[in-house]
């Protein structure tokens, strides 16, 4: 489905539409509190642009250079085309080590490569510790935000999931009763887990370790207390050195939720002693978006979720209608890039105002790349015959003065004298819910003209 | 110093007045402006909607009508916008080059290129400000609350020297109002949404006249305040700073 | 090794060409800090407690105020031994520390532009210490805090370390509608002594 036709089944429900747009307003706007304290904030994020930029111009070298170092440390780097590879490799490895009970914690990347329902097909627990994840876990959902994955479920919702999964009592919606059933469940989890999955925020070539970022811990109680370690990596998530850790950590987390740093920022380098741990590195269509000069910069994102919080659409329409792994302005700019056809509606999920390119950290050019998405996909897409027959009308109309005149006289008259059922009918979308201008009887030119002749006279 | 005038197809067509209200205020200033009878549109509605291809014409009808201008000013953010970053797809002619510089949105013209603050208006009401995203966030006519530094905006610093003029606060100062083009069209509930939300932030700050730099927003919120007959009404910026009430 | 190479190939022609890597020029951000100030303001941002002390007895007299119903406890400063009911050496597997109520460690390194602080494998004997513990007391000189994450990575190049984590407050979710809990799945609580 469309956009625009899953946003407006979410928008039948207007009180729910205005909760979900204070929740995610309310993250904007520690964000702004957050940043607009930070000396040199637009530094930063020229630097993190900058660092980002140039990483991607020598990519292919550092990932070697990390991939040098992490052995050394004694970590084990595979790489992974495309997700069946990625989930196949995660499975062998699991195999390997007999692992039946996965603890995973959040990664947007086995989101991408649906590896949940492949673990599951080959008869392994695989258990989402994040709270968030693991609410949309239980609830059977996909995330419908990168760092607030349940930001879609009230309380109460919540509370039912809980008390029907976890047996937990009636709380009316308690946060603090129900995350402390959630610490208890999940740490029989983390207890008896054999293996832990987690994402990886940055991955450092200078020395071959890599940092995972979070509020819970929970990336932590899964990698030290079991036997393996599995961290699957895009392939852009490589930063040159340690230093510029110093970036991306200051703006991070702040453009995420407003906090300064994340509660936890792990720098994993080497496995803790008689445990194995492994990296896998993920292409996934990462390569096909760097030979886009336009749509690269993409590439630069660190995931903070700011591009979401900020983006009126977005916030208006949920996560899911964006019916893709990542939502909102981010995802509408890589989405495309993997599946024209499927996402070509989302491209045009936007006024083009702007406000994502402001707000994101690493300057990711997003609303121009959403105006460039769109030059494609009208070109590269099946259009519907009317939308392109009234453009190239348009076109012509505005290329040409004089039959520019007639069309909006005669606009101008249908306005005037056409009864008000008949301009706000059925097709016309504009007037469902807002009239349409009356229409002047003489327009600028014609009264320009006039005035001209006066003053001739 | 000739300066060339171009009223948006919309404005043309739907709301002169704002044309009206742009050029007396220039002459008002002793600007020598002059109106190209030839111009059309500046291609916005269909690069905006995916057509860029279609609208060569449009551009190049555009620079052909306002080529022989030291400057170029409209009431439109949008259009100034437009003309300044996706006129890239015509070839890059001395010409092209040199509208494309010298296009200004109407404020930003006469408070950086005339240098006048006061213009001698009077407005005795309420008003809020909309700062359309175009001009915002894309000409930078005034800091958004999205980016760290100095803040400031051209349509406030004008409006402050207006006689009687009350500038009300908003909850989210530089929100998207949802027109945005086809968008408006295309993508109608969410559109409509954004402009109601909109419409409530003025409501709960008193105001009594939306203004902006842009009629197309304007527009969106003027259909739905129509249509759900709210004590709300809105007025171009030239408007206002034409009136003398 | 998968597709390594296929990958590789195929990242080297397409990727730009070359640019400048940008200098991170720590002078833009400067701006005179009260480092202890700061890192106070900044540590209950996070939702962490700041408290002075002067000696290391001090400490573990005021925690035993603070904590007063801790059973399995684990410190690191030194002449504390009769403080720890457990002996880490003779520990099986990380799994056994379940049940530890109070850590205390101490540490070099904190920042005060976002009240975290460094702890690492030179510091913690098992990584999943600071986590899995119900109650984390960090210790920590005054001298050792630095303004700026630039400053704390500057430090860091030359503490190598196998593992490490900067810790900001205790562990805390918002994924309930927003409302923001303290004690997700690691410590429930942070405590910070400083030491002037
Ligand atoms: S695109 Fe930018 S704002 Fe959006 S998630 Fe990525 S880094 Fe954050």
């Amino acid at each position: 489905m469309s956009h625009s036709k899953l946003a407006s089944i979410f928008n039948k429900d207007e009180k729910r539409v205005d909760w979900h747009d204070k929740a995610l307003w309310f993250v904007r706007h520690k964000r702004d509190k957050s940043v607009h304290n930070v000396k040199g904030w637009e530094e930063l994020r020229n630097l993190g642009h900058g660092i980002k930029a140039h990483m991607l111009s020598n990519l292919d070298n550092y990932l070697i250079q990390f991939e040098e170092n992490a052995k050394k440390n004694g970590v084990e780097v595979h790489w992974a085309a495309n997700d069946e590879e990625h989930n196949k490799l995660i499975v062998d490895i699991l195999k390997e080590n007999n692992a039946k009970k996965i603890v995973k914690s959040k990664s947007m990347l086995t989101e991408e490569c649906h590896l949940n329902p492949f673990l599951e097909a080959n008869d392994i627990e695989v258990i989402d510790t994040d709270l968030g994840e693991r609410i949309v876990q239980l609830a059977k959902e996909r995330p419908s935000h990168i760092v607030l994955p349940a930001i879609h479920k009230n309380r109460h919702e919540v509370d039912e999931l809980f008390q029907e999964h976890l047996g937990t009592k009636p709380c009316d919606g308690d946060p603090q009763y129900l995350t402390g059933e959630a610490r208890k469940h999940l740490r029989e989890k983390f207890i008896s887990a054999d293996a832990a999955i987690t994402g990886v925020n940055f991955a450092i070539a200078e020395t071959g370790g890599f940092v995972v970022c979070t509020n819970e811990g929970n990336a932590d109680m899964g990698a030290h207390l079991a036997p393996v370690h599995i961290a699957c990596m895009g392939v852009e998530k490589i930063i040159p050195k340690q230093e510029h850790l110093g970036v991306f950590l200051r703006l991070l987390a702040r453009s995420a939720t407003g906090q300064p740093i994340t509660t936890y920022s792990s720098h994993f380098k080497k496995p803790r002693k008689g445990t194995k741990m492994h990296i896998i590195i993920v292409d996934n269509g990462r390569s096909e978006q760097l030979s886009r000069p336009d749509f690269r910069a993409s590439l630069h994102c660190i995931r903070c979720g700011a591009c979401m919080n900020t983006c009126p659409i977005y916030r208006r329409s949920g996560g899911h209608s964006y019916d893709a792994t990542i939502p909102g302005p981010i995802g509408s700019i890589l989405s495309p890039g993997k599946d024209l056809k499927k996402y070509s509606t989302l491209p045009f999920a936007s006024t083009l105002c702007g406000s994502c390119s402001d707000v994101c950290p690493v300057k990711i050019d997003i609303h121009s790349q959403l105006y460039k998405w769109r030059q494609i996909i009208t070109k590269e897409t099946p259009q519907p015959f009317i939308k392109k027959q009234s453009m190239k009308a348009m076109g012509k109309i505005f290329a040409n003065p004089s039959q520019f005149e007639i069309v909006g006289k005669i606009a101008r008259w249908s306005l005037r004298n056409l009864p008000k059922a008949v301009i706000n009918s059925k097709p016309n979308a504009w007037g469902k819910a807002r009239d349409l201008p009356l229409g002047p009887k003489q327009s600028f030119d014609e009264w320009f003209k006039e005035r001209e002749n006066e003053k001739k006279s | 110093m000739k300066v060339g005038l171009f009223i948006p197809c919309y404005i043309n067509q739907l709301y002169p007045q704002v044309g009206i209200a742009t050029i007396e205020l220039l002459e008002k200033l002793n600007v020598d402006v002059g109106y190209p009878s030839g111009q059309t549109c500046c291609g916005q509605p269909m690069a905006n909607s995916g057509f860029e291809y279609e609208s060569n014409g449009a551009c190049s009808n555009f620079v052909e009508n306002f080529k022989d201008f030291d400057y170029i000013v409209t009431p439109s953010g949008s259009c100034a916008y437009h003309v300044k970053k996706h006129y890239d797809i015509i070839p890059q002619t001395e010409e092209v080059i040199k509208v494309r510089n010298n296009v200004y949105e109407l404020c930003d013209f006469i408070l950086n290129i005339l240098k006048i603050k006061d213009l001698g208006a009077s407005f005795p009401y309420k008003i809020g400000v909309h700062k359309s995203c175009h001009g915002l966030r894309g000409l930078r006519l005034g800091s958004c609350s999205e980016v760290v530094g100095k803040q400031y905006s051209y349509i406030e610093e004008l409006l402050q020297e207006v006689k009687g003029v009350e500038l009300m606060p908003l909850s989210r100062t530089d929100e998207c109002c949802g027109f945005g083009g086809t968008f408006a069209v295309t993508e109608e509930a969410i559109s409509v949404k954004m402009g109601k939300d909109k419409i409530q932030d003025h409501l709960d700050s008193g105001v009594e006249v939306i203004t902006a730099t842009d009629t197309s927003c304007l527009m969106h919120l003027e259909g739905l305040i129509n249509r759900n007959k709210q004590p709300l009404k809105v007025l171009h910026i030239a408007e206002i700073l034409n009136s003398n009430l | 090794m998968g597709s390594r190479n296929q990958i590789l190939e195929k990242i080297k022609s397409n990727k730009p060409e070359l640019l400048d890597l940008p200098n991170i020029d720590i002078s833009l951000f400067e701006e005179n800090l009260d480092l202890i100030k700061e890192f106070t303001k900044k540590v209950e941002v996070v939702g962490g407690n700041i408290v002075t002390a002067n000696s290391n007895e001090d400490i573990i007299h005021q925690i035993e105020k603070i904590f007063p119903d801790s059973k399995v406890k684990f410190s690191n400063l030194e002449n504390t031994q009769s403080f720890n009911t457990i002996n880490l050496a003779t520990l099986h597997k990380p799994h056994d520390l379940e049940n530890l109520d109070l850590l205390v460690l101490e540490s070099k390194l904190a920042v005060a532009e976002n009240g975290s602080i460094w702890v690492s494998d030179n510091e913690i004997p098992v990584r999943v210490l600071p986590f899995i513990v119900q109650h984390l007391v960090l210790v920590l000189s005054a001298k050792d805090i630095v303004p700026y994450m630039h400053q704390a990575y500057d430090k860091l190049s030359n503490l190598d370390s196998d593992f490490g984590v900067f810790i900001a407050g205790p562990s805390k979710t918002a994924d309930i509608e927003q409302s923001l809990v303290i004690g997700a799945h690691g410590a429930l609580s942070l405590t910070i002594f400083l030491k002037e």
